[in-house]
């Protein structure tokens, strides 16, 4: 039973369920051939589920997929990867150690044994005609994050794929990387391919796709719509919805990506104090290849300043230099005046350093440790490890400061791992957000977080920033970056390359993320 | 010279094969500290399989069973149970080591050393005096190659690495990360039964208890110290072989003058000197063991 | 249900597993597994003098298995429990050979300061490794109980050897009787004393210092402890050095209490059972405490069986062995079942 034959995707009453967690709920939703297909919504939505469905990866409790008229069985990649779905991950599904060219190899078909050169030139064929210029040869570890990705699309385009899905393909790149990108997707197209973006800034669907579907909380509120003529606004209350506070002009661009923020001045820039300071730092490489190379920052008291640029360009070692968890080869680190570039970080955190750090759930929290000892641990660590504790007594300061921050949990001896992101995001804000902070580093604080739990933690960085605390904010989203920094500072290959105060300009500073003017 | 290259290769050969297993499960992802109890299973079977009927080769399909079986118990253990690799190793290891003690007590009654009434086929008299080498021993070059080939050369190498590494591409190309860990242990399995095998019969057919004495961990060890690499594992494998040879030589040449127990130590001293070794190259940042299991996070 | 019932209901769970696969392997080799069991359980706990048999090994392995406890919280991984065990043993026997005259009360103090400290530092070396280095501690510390191992032979072979000895088996002088913290029952108020002490300071450490704390956060996530500030040298080493100690500690007492001297190879499988005790009491101090009995029960059995019911010793080392397989395992299965009594995780 062929069906209709311009419809390559269709699926039917789609549900999957994480426990108690319901990621789909009931999506039936089709998608024409040969177009290029945009599926929106804010994280949490269920759009990564929805593409991991679609490619076998995940198996749904209820409901079909057919793929250009045939049934798909449900989670199984091999039978998805037949049928002629592939797709590429958000963070790249490419073994680190592995060269190129077996990166490629392993999802092949075809050729048991092989021989390294016969490999190498293999792939090195494949690469060259898709306009993909990495060497077969080099390791994943060394390529850049815009690279890993292009051998991502080579490695997904290597069979003949009918429908190609890309999951959140922007989020790391820089707006010169998205616009190449697209390009790439309009070319495909061209090739008739079925492309399906996973994507969740307003503007860059209305930019490069044909039609919008929108998820939220699992079910699918419209779509396919088509995008010409599509009103941003109104996709914008539609990914929304109503459930979220509201949020003003800037905020709401800045979250859904409608339009770019510009950014608003703060008046007496001139006069802050500096509340941290860096002076020509150098560091040795850190584990992903990057060293810093004369950093000179300065962060005033009361001021957010944002630290954009492509990931992978020096941020983790800044801000694991201003911690002092960095070998610092030449420079200085001032806190309040007061040279810290010897001190520890527990000596840093007492003097007023607070961080939130990059991963959540690596960094941040303990996932399998109560929720009062994760609270705890800096107010410990400041004590002499023998000191008596009176764990009641930290539970007690624990669930006050929990309650004070609108956490839901149900009590503080669960694992911190059964909280949701954006309830565990509040909790390192309880935590590092105290009145005694003097410099908040906070490193993409919003990361997978939905709408709701963003606009909290915007709200947490500005009162800090009000209370007179600096803030460094890094985060890969600019327009985020533009609606709360009082500064843009750019960072490239270890150096700050530009910086920019408001009203920022997306073009500008998108050149200086990738070097384009020097 | 020739006595001290065959000691090297008598001792030395169930230490390689013991190795290739690790290096095998290494790559899948697993850290196999069971590799002693699957060695100490594979010697016991041999020899008291030769006894009980009389054909070594009937004995060593025997082992080869038996250490298969274990081996699929551990996959189980590890992956359906999701226990903790290193404590369910050592578990392992102390069956094999309680199963055998056991076994000998039951079929013979007494805890002494059980002596086959013939071990492994030589390679013959036409290599002089090599001669005496056991047919594994001439087999352990060729398995290396193998070994070499199956991970470093195939695409099912490449699963296999991506299993262990990065579990998420693997799948995400439609591997099962699970049976191929379970294809890893067999394998693994199958070589600890040789390394078994060669080392109770290969030169004086004869089982005793604990006649293991470490070599599977010397062979996990050898494994960190290669970094995963067949070639590299192999070589520090021969490498605490020789210590071991050369311990025993010197304890001939300096008779009472050097404790004997200093010298049987040379080969675990090496080991950790290995370890270490191959730590500080990498950079020391790294010491994560794999599986923490419910200790860890993650 | 609270969380460590669910723990404990667990552990319980995987103990019938391990003991049916035990059945198994029983009835395989030959053996009737009833009567197997039966002679295990008879020899443990209900024979004349069951209690006392099973508190003389309990005792010293409880002391063993805290340091362990702590180790292992606190995330590194010390098998090198029979190795310290040995070389506290081995330096306690060298002070009571060297200061052989003098008074006990000088000397017994001087003993279990040596034992400490000889098996605090057997742990150092390996954690010095660890933490500057990377060194896998699992492979250094098991290579340590080989070398420890051979070193004891040594000792009792020839340093320490006991010029009366009848050849058997290499074996040190026996202790002067005034040096003896208990007769070769092994039970003494002494002993009982120490462990007491012991297991109150553990556990006041674990649960009532910021170590504690610490200590468990950096075992489950060493890099959010190093983000908020620690320094997991000191708590890495204090682990290490304080594990080792309280091996040496039990290596002390079993040889200036039921040992009464030195002999190769004694007491070969102390450090493997206190590990189990450790995994199998989920690393608490209390839970330890209870467990440490059973093991110890398992212990005597292990002495009752070949002579009193024909039975190879080697049994409970299968049973030991089959309990580490299966101990750290975790079933969706149950985890489900014992969910429906848990406290509830989630507001929503």
């Amino acid at each position: 039973m062929k069906g209709n034959d311009s419809i390559i995707l269709a699926c039917r009453d789609v549900a999957v369920r994480y426990g108690d967690v319901v990621a789909l709920d009931d999506v039936s939703i089709s998608f024409q051939r040969g177009l290029i297909h945009a599926v929106v919504g804010q994280n949490g939505a269920g759009k990564t589920t929805f593409a991991r469905v679609v490619s076998g990866l995940v198996r749904p409790q209820k409901g079909s997929v057919e793929i250009g008229g045939t049934r798909l069985a449900g989670g199984s990649v091999n039978d998805a990867r037949q049928a002629g779905v592939e797709l590429v991950h958000q963070s790249f599904a490419l073994p680190p150690s592995f060269t190129v060219a077996e990166a490629m190899q392993f999802g092949a078909s075809g050729g048991r044994l092989y021989t390294r050169g016969g490999l190498e030139r293999r792939w090195q064929a494949h690469l060259d005609a898709l306009d993909v210029r990495v060497s077969a040869q080099a390791r994943i570890r060394t390529l850049t994050v815009e690279q890993q990705q292009a051998v991502e699309i080579a490695r997904a385009l290597v069979s003949d794929a009918r429908l190609l899905i890309l999951d959140e393909p922007t989020a790391v790149l820089s707006p010169e990387g998205a616009s190449k990108l697209f390009e790439r997707v309009r070319r495909l197209k061209e090739r008739g391919v079925t492309v399906l973006l996973i994507l969740h800034k307003i503007r860059e669907v209305l930019a490069v796709a044909d039609t919008v579907s929108v998820l939220r909380g699992g079910r699918l509120v419209d779509g396919p719509l088509s995008t010409s003529g599509m009103d941003g606004d109104r996709l914008a209350s539609m990914i929304i919805g109503s459930s979220a506070r509201a949020l003003d002009g800037e905020d709401r661009a800045a979250l859904t990506g409608a339009a770019v923020p510009h950014g608003e001045t703060h008046a007496a820039a001139a006069d802050r104090q500096p509340v941290a300071r860096l002076r020509g730092v150098n560091t040795r490489p850190d584990e992903d290849g990057t060293a810093l190379q004369a950093v000179d920052l300065t962060v005033g008291r009361g001021e957010i300043v944002g630290i954009a640029g492509v990931e992978g360009n020096g941020q983790r070692a800044l801000v694991r230099a201003i911690c002092g968890l960095a070998e610092v080869g030449a420079g200085s680190v001032e806190l309040d005046g007061a040279d810290v570039s010897r001190a520890t970080l527990a000596e840093r955190r007492e003097a007023g350093l607070r961080v939130i750090p990059f991963e959540r759930n690596a960094e941040g929290l303990s996932l399998t440790s109560p929720l009062w000892e994760n609270w705890s641990a800096g107010r410990l660590l400041a004590r002499p490890l023998l000191s008596a504790i009176s764990p009641a007594g930290l539970r007690r300061d624990c669930k006050a400061a929990l309650d004070a921050w609108d956490v839901r949990y149900a009590h503080v001896g669960q694992p911190a791992g059964s909280l949701s992101g954006g309830n565990a995001q509040k909790v390192i804000l309880s935590r590092e957000m105290d009145e005694a902070g003097r410099l908040v580093i906070a490193a993409q604080p919003t990361r997978g977080l939905d709408i709701g739990a963003t606009a909290f933690v915007w709200e947490a960085l500005r009162k800090a920033r009000g209370r007179g605390c600096g803030v460094i904010f890094v985060s890969s989203d600019l327009d985020e970056i533009f609606d709360l920094a009082d500064r843009v500072v750019v960072m490239l290959s270890g150096r700050i390359v530009a910086e920019f105060r408001p009203p920022f300009d997306l073009e500008r500073v998108g050149a200086a993320m990738t070097g384009a003017r020097a | 010279m020739d006595d001290v290259v065959i000691a090297i290769l008598r001792s030395g050969t169930p230490l390689v094969y013991v190795t290739l297993a690790g290096v095998i499960a290494q790559r899948a992802g697993i850290w196999h500290l069971g590799l002693e109890g699957l060695m100490i299973t594979g010697a016991c079977a041999t020899v008291v399989g030769t006894v009980l009927t009389g054909s070594v080769a009937t004995a060593l399909s025997i082992a080869v069973l038996i250490c298969v079986v274990g081996s699929i118990l551990f996959w189980f253990v590890v992956e359906k149970l999701r226990a903790n690799q290193i404590i369910a190793g050592l578990g392992l290891t102390g069956l094999g080591l309680g199963g055998t003690s056991l076994a000998i007590q039951s079929i013979f009654g007494s805890q002494a050393a059980i002596s086959a009434p013939a071990g492994l086929p030589r390679i013959g008299a036409a290599f002089g005096a090599y001669g005496v080498l056991s047919v594994l021993v001439l087999l352990m070059p060729l398995a290396v190659f193998l070994c070499w080939l199956l991970l470093c050369r195939t695409r099912f190498g490449l699963r296999l690495s991506a299993s262990g590494e990065h579990p998420f591409a693997a799948r995400s190309v439609g591997v099962n990360p699970s049976a191929m860990r379970l294809a890893a242990l067999v394998i693994g399995g199958v070589l600890c039964a040789l390394a078994g095998a060669e080392l109770a019969a290969g030169s004086l057919q004869i089982f005793s208890q604990n006649m293991t004495a470490g070599r599977g961990f010397m062979g996990f060890a050898a494994v960190i110290f290669g970094a995963g690499h067949p070639l590299w594992a192999t070589l520090a494998a021969l490498f605490f072989a020789v210590v071991g040879a050369l311990g025993i030589r010197a304890q001939l040449v300096f008779g009472d003058r050097i404790p004997h127990d200093l010298l049987l130590g040379l080969p675990y001293i090496a080991t950790v000197f290995g370890v270490w070794l191959s730590a500080r190259l990498r950079g020391g940042a790294k010491a994560a063991a794999g599986g923490f299991g419910e200790l860890r996070d993650n | 249900m609270s969380d460590s019932l669910a723990a404990i209901v667990r552990a319980i769970l995987f103990i019938v597993l391990a003991l049916a696969m035990c059945g198994v392997i029983f009835e395989f080799a030959g053996y009737s597994a009833p009567q197997m069991f039966q002679s295990i359980v008879d020899g443990a706990f209900l024979r004349r003098n069951a209690l006392e048999h099973a508190l003389r090994w309990a005792l010293p392995l409880f002391i063993t298995a805290t340091g362990i406890v702590i180790s292992f919280r606190a995330g590194y991984f010390n098998i090198g429990a029979q190795g310290q065990f040995y070389v506290g043993a081995i330096c306690a026997a060298f002070v009571a050979e060297w200061l052989r005259g003098y008074p006990a009360a000088m000397v017994i103090p001087l003993c279990f300061a040596a034992g400490m400290t000889g098996g605090a530092l057997w742990a150092l070396w390996p954690g010095l490794l660890r933490l500057r280095s990377g060194a896998d501690e699992v492979i250094t510390t098991l290579m340590g109980n080989f070398l420890a191992g051979l070193l004891l032979v040594y000792v009792t072979a020839g340093p320490l050897k006991d010029p009366s000895g009848s050849g058997q088996q290499a074996s040190s002088r026996p202790l002067e009787a005034a040096y003896r913290i208990s007769a070769s029952s092994g039970v003494s108020p002494t002993i009982i004393g120490i462990a007491a002490l012991v297991g109150i300071a553990m556990w006041w450490l674990v649960n009532r210092t910021a170590f504690g704390v610490l200590s468990g956060l950096s075992g489950r996530n060493p890099t959010m402890v190093r983000w908020q500030g620690a320094s997991t040298w000191k708590i890495g080493l204090a682990s290490f050095l304080v594990s080792g100690a309280l091996a040496g500690l039990a290596g002390t007492i079993e040889l200036m209490g039921p040992n009464g001297r030195l002999a190769g190879g004694f007491l070969p499988a102390h450090g493997f059972t206190a590990v189990l005790i450790a995994l199998v009491a989920g690393l608490s101090i209390t839970g330890a405490a209870i467990v440490a009995f059973f093991f110890g029960g398992l212990a005597s059995a292990a002495l009752y069986l070949p002579v009193m019911a024909g039975l190879p010793s080697a049994a409970i080392d299968i049973i030991n062995a089959a309990i580490a397989l299966f101990i750290t395992a975790r079933s969706r299965f149950i985890d489900r079942v014992t969910k429906a009594w848990r406290r509830p995780w989630t507001t929503s």
